[in-house]
């Protein structure tokens, strides 16, 4: 966005790599000096620190679900988060839960995924209460495992039921069921009576 | 020792007269603190601060990752900034950026050596404080940023918060995808458009 008073305004992706260390020397001292001599652009940056600390600080609480790779909740669990983890075989089912102290669950769903080129997830109820497909999730081939974390907010909210996901692979524009999961969910609190 | 004594709510006289400009650049007012008297610039040297306070802190931010650190950071260059202004030893005020930034890299290897002997203590004394989260950021709104976050396509919020999550750069991310460095690059530069134009006010249209 071109803003007043800045001359020459830095592309908020420039300012991304800038605070990932992705630019050169150089290009990192050039705009460090342009940076404090710039009220705009320094302002640009400072929304996208807020930004960067707003998205950690809604995974921390477990409040952003997402389709990841076994990075995220390596990470997850390596910054002292309390992780709970499902590993569900293709086509297999899972009793689960969620812990008044967990801060994070996770779906690891296992496929075959080496020919695959695009991956969707089909999450339904089976209670009939409609569906929801994730297009383009991402997935590591190498990994045969599909890693899902859902909102700790709604797991907590759920009384006793049952979800399934899919895994479909897109193919020239056909889909290929590929993989089926069954979650029981019973809270917490009735599993302790 | 250097001590800033500014005018709080109230502008005296000299406070409004010495911002005569609708807005001087920094030069401008670097140059102001050169030529006054030590003190003499109050409102001068109180708007530098309250300028470059913010930009010093990110700098602080990128380079010591830590909060506190950055602000300790801020407020050791600019004393020492305008402690040299007020002496006449900044020989270029025009290219003050470049003069701040040489005092930036200088505290933060000072900061940095301070910084590793608190990690030292602080692995001492880690059960203690496991408990602590970081503080939370004043300026954004958490409701709207995932509400964003879930009109995202699902790949693009996937690499926004492998992104973010711990700062990984996009051939971190490309590893643990087993896909291209630029291919993270090509959906992390559409995703943060996205995110911003809906934190902005408009809709993130998949």
């Amino acid at each position: 966005m071109n803003r007043p008073g800045c001359s020459a305004p830095v592309p908020p992706i420039t300012l991304l790599e800038y605070w990932l260390g992705e630019l050169d020397e150089t290009a990192e001292a050039q705009l460090e000096e342009h940076l404090l001599g710039c009220s705009n652009c320094a302002g640009q940056l400072q929304a996208l620190v807020e930004l960067d600390h707003g998205v950690r600080k809604l995974v921390q609480r477990g409040r952003l679900r997402g389709v990841f790779t076994d990075a995220l909740p390596k990470r997850l669990a390596e910054g002292g988060l309390h992780v709970r983890e499902y590993r569900v075989p293709r086509d297999g089912s899972v009793h689960c839960t969620i812990a008044p102290d967990d801060d994070v669950v996770v779906a690891r769903l296992e496929v075959p995924l080496a020919d695959v080129r695009q991956l969707d997830l089909l999450v339904l109820s089976t209670e009939g209460q409609g569906h929801e497909r994730l297009e383009r999730v991402p997935f590591n081939a190498s990994e045969s495992e599909v890693v899902v974390v859902p909102s700790a907010d709604l797991l907590r909210s759920l009384p006793v039921s049952t979800m399934r996901m899919q895994l479909i692979a897109v193919e020239h524009g056909s889909d290929r069921l590929i993989g089926e999961y069954t979650f029981n969910h019973t809270p917490w609190a009735q599993l302790q009576k | 020792m250097l001590t800033l004594a500014y005018p709080s709510g109230v502008e005296s006289d000299s406070y409004a007269s010495a911002l005569d400009d609708a807005e001087p650049d920094d030069a401008v007012l670097a140059r102001r603190i050169a030529a006054a008297g030590p003190g003499l610039a109050a409102a001068a040297e109180a708007e530098l601060y309250r300028r470059l306070a913010p930009r010093v802190r990110l700098y602080g931010l990128k380079h010591l990752r830590e909060r506190h650190a950055a602000a300790d950071l801020a407020q050791q260059v600019l004393l020492m900034t305008i402690e040299r202004l007020r002496a006449g030893q900044v020989r270029e005020p025009e290219r003050l950026a470049s003069y701040v930034l040489g005092m930036c890299r200088m505290v933060v290897l000072d900061l940095q050596r301070t910084h590793a002997r608190h990690e030292r203590l602080l692995g001492t004394f880690a059960h203690d404080l496991s408990g602590e989260q970081p503080a939370s950021t004043p300026h954004l709104d958490d409701a709207s940023l995932l509400r964003c976050l879930e009109r995202l396509p699902e790949r693009e919020r996937s690499i926004l918060v492998m992104t973010f999550y711990d700062d990984r750069q996009a051939r971190e991310v490309a590893t643990d995808l087993g896909i291209s460095e630029g291919n993270v690059r090509v959906i992390r530069h559409r995703g943060l458009e996205r995110l911003r134009e809906c934190m902005n006010g408009h809709e993130a249209a998949p």
